[in-house]
């Protein structure tokens, strides 16, 4: 069995696929931490644009929406994302024209639900997002998705804030990308970075507090359902779920 | 800025409004703006009860001169009373937008001083919004019944959505229970908004509410079937062309003879809006959801009850089956009849098959067949009895899904 590795970027994959993909018995991966079985075979990677463009080509050929998809697949933020990008794309090279309406296929079933995984979480972090005013007058918004989103959440923001100085900052993956309502810049970033707050921050974030608190029905508690549709995970950096405003009574 | 005592007061006499979706405006940003709309709505947060906020819902005062009877600012009850300026409320908005807290504004007021004084004071609000800062988020503006006619025009203008609340599900019990609103008062206005809206866009000029009108009626504090109420509603969306009518289940905050003491059931405004869907985006008309004078059944959804009552008509083949008939088969939704009728372009189905599409067939499975195959239950008593028993369990992870309309919309169809 072979396994090969990539370096986990999109041209990493088309390469590997090049040869994987007639490769009945193999694994494609980018993650680091791999557990090698006995008798499997380790195959580095190294980037090839050739092969890549040639994947890439024939794709555009039979069914050139599934590059989209396939870059979608890959910002999964599980080991296994490139299999399942692997497995959809065997199908494509097999039947040489668009699948995705196969939805009783297992691979095909697969590539959509985690696509699906990909493109909700950017949905959910359209609501999700917080900024923080800066003491310069950027606002700041630090956030921990669990997929690749930043570059699929962006856009929104730029159009929605197309006048304001903003930043979005993966934190696990140390990468912002900042607009000062012209251009747009992808950086990498520290793990932690140190930013001071505007002087009427915290009199909003209490405002916003108060407001939360305020337009609950208390009546009527289903913590469950709040919990279901706000994963406990993303709380970290929303204010209204740190500690509750003490309220007279 | 609003202070945190005056926002609390303003909020919490909001709070029990159920509109608050921010979806249908696709509302672009202007140069220089802050803002736009996003057609699909979006949820900012979940509150412990497990609604969306999606706008900042808020009322512009809650010193009200009118007394109806089931809300806790009528003028006659003695309660905490504040008002913000249109000014106060502009940078409360302004500021949580700029921090993603919010989609934006969800205005509404009590009747402060008189229905004109206040429309005109909501009006400065959403026109300084949009005008001094340059605001293209989303507004949804509620209608003061009795206000002047080129008031509510001219606050169309500028803002997404508005709605007038219907309040009550027949014109007896609005008199009743509120007796200062009047069905015209609230009938006209959202006539003439659907006639101004029609004039605007086949003039092509689409500034006159982009996101339509709503309503919303309390369920339970009169005694009105839901027959009579769903047919009200599709009246409404006939004559009005509404967006959504919100039914809302009374919640006894103030106690009067003529009130009841006791929540209406979560699950019969659940029913409700599993009807109102039906009519919407599966075909059904009031007439064949609820029968003349009758309420909707508990035991199971209107479609599985629809069904029960056409047993002739059914099994239908999957294979085959024209997209009308696959919609109201109990189980599948409109996601799962559309993936059907890709699907089986491919290849024959069977019960596996739409088992890995993800297609319900714990109720579908009495009404189908695939390939000839039929997996139901024998007799219509004893799939009566397997519908009823599943309902009970799915009722309280259902009745979730209703509380929150964004999220409700794709999680939704696939269920009835
Ligand atoms: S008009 Fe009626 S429902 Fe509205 S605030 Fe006044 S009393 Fe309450």
């Amino acid at each position: 069995m072979n396994l090969y590795l990539t370096d986990g970027s999109e041209e990493g994959f088309f390469t590997a696929a090049f040869r994987a993909c007639t490769d009945a018995d193999c694994v494609v991966t980018s993650a680091r931490n791999v557990q090698l079985a006995a008798g499997a075979e380790l195959i580095d990677v190294q980037t090839d644009a050739e092969r890549c463009e040639r994947v890439r080509r024939f794709l555009r050929r039979y069914d050139a929406r599934s590059l989209g998809e396939i870059s979608l697949l890959l910002r999964r933020g599980c080991a296994t994302k490139e299999m399942t990008a692997l497995g959809y794309l065997r199908l494509i090279v097999q039947r040489r024209a668009p699948v995705r309406d196969m939805l009783a296929h297992p691979a095909v079933l697969e590539a959509m639900s985690e696509i699906k995984k990909v493109t909700q979480e950017a949905h959910r972090f359209k609501g999700f997002l917080r900024f923080m005013e800066c003491s310069n007058g950027i606002y700041y918004a630090p956030f921990e998705p669990d997929n690749d989103v930043l570059e699929l959440l962006f856009p929104h923001f730029a159009r929605r804030f197309a006048a304001m100085p903003f930043a979005i900052h993966d934190v696990a993956r140390q990468k912002a990308m900042l607009s000062d309502g012209r251009r747009r810049m992808l950086v990498h970033t520290e793990e932690k970075v140190d930013i001071p707050l505007s002087e009427g921050e915290q009199t909003m974030q209490a405002l916003w507090k108060e407001y939360y608190a305020s337009v609950n029905i208390a009546q009527r508690p289903h913590e469950k359902q709040m919990k279901g549709y706000m994963p406990v995970r993303y709380w970290k950096f929303l204010p209204e779920k740190q500690e509750e405003p003490k309220r007279p009574q | 800025m609003i202070d945190a005592e005056r926002l609390k007061i303003l909020t919490e006499s909001a709070k029990y409004d159920v509109s608050c979706s921010s979806s249908g405006s696709a509302r672009a940003n202007k140069a220089g703006g802050i803002g736009n709309g996003y057609a699909a709505g979006i949820c900012h947060s979940f509150t412990p009860d497990g609604r969306c906020i999606s706008l900042l819902k808020i009322l512009l005062s809650n010193r009200c001169s009118y007394n109806c009877l089931y809300c806790p600012n009528r003028a006659d009850a003695d309660v905490p009373r504040a008002s913000a300026t249109p000014e106060e409320l502009c940078e409360l908005v302004m500021a949580f937008y700029k921090r993603n807290y919010i989609e934006g504004l969800f205005l509404s007021s009590a009747v402060e001083r008189s229905p004109d004084y206040t429309m005109e004071r909501m009006t400065d609000a959403v026109i300084r919004l949009r005008k001094v800062y340059n605001f293209n988020g989303y507004i949804h503006l509620k209608g003061i019944p009795h206000a002047d006619r080129r008031l509510v025009s001219r606050a169309a203008r500028y803002v997404d959505r508005m709605s007038y609340n219907i309040e009550l599900p027949s014109e007896k019990s609005l008199l009743l229970l509120a007796p200062q609103k009047s069905k015209e008062s609230v009938l006209l206005p959202m006539k003439q908004l659907a006639e101004e809206k029609r004039e605007d866009m086949e003039a092509k000029k689409h500034t006159v509410l982009p996101a339509g009108q709503t309503t919303q009626m309390i369920v339970g504090a009169s005694p009105e079937t839901d027959s009579q109420i769903l047919r009200l509603s599709e009246a409404m969306y006939r004559r009005f062309s509404l967006k959504r009518v919100y039914y809302s289940a009374y919640v006894p905050v103030v106690r009067h003879a003529s009130l009841p003491d006791k929540c209406t059931g979560l699950l019969r405004e659940h029913r409700l809006y599993q009807a109102d869907w039906l009519m919407r985006f599966y075909g059904f008309s009031a007439e064949e959801i609820a029968p003349d004078g009758e309420n909707l059944p508990e035991a199971y959804d209107p479609k599985c009850a629809w069904a029960l009552r056409n047993m002739q008509l059914f099994p239908v083949e999957v294979n085959t089956a024209p997209l009308e008939m696959l919609l109201r088969v109990p189980g599948i939704g409109t996601m799962g009849a559309y993936r059907i009728l890709k699907a089986r372009k491919f290849a024959s189905l069977d019960f596996a098959d739409l088992a890995k599409m993800r297609i319900v067939l714990k109720r579908a499975k009495h009404f189908i067949t695939c390939g000839g195959k039929f997996c139901g239950a024998g007799s219509d008593a004893s799939v009566r009895t397997l519908l009823a028993l599943g309902s009970r369990e799915e009722t309280y992870e259902q009745l979730s899904l209703f509380s929150t309309p964004e999220l409700a919309a794709s999680a939704l169809t696939g269920q009835l």
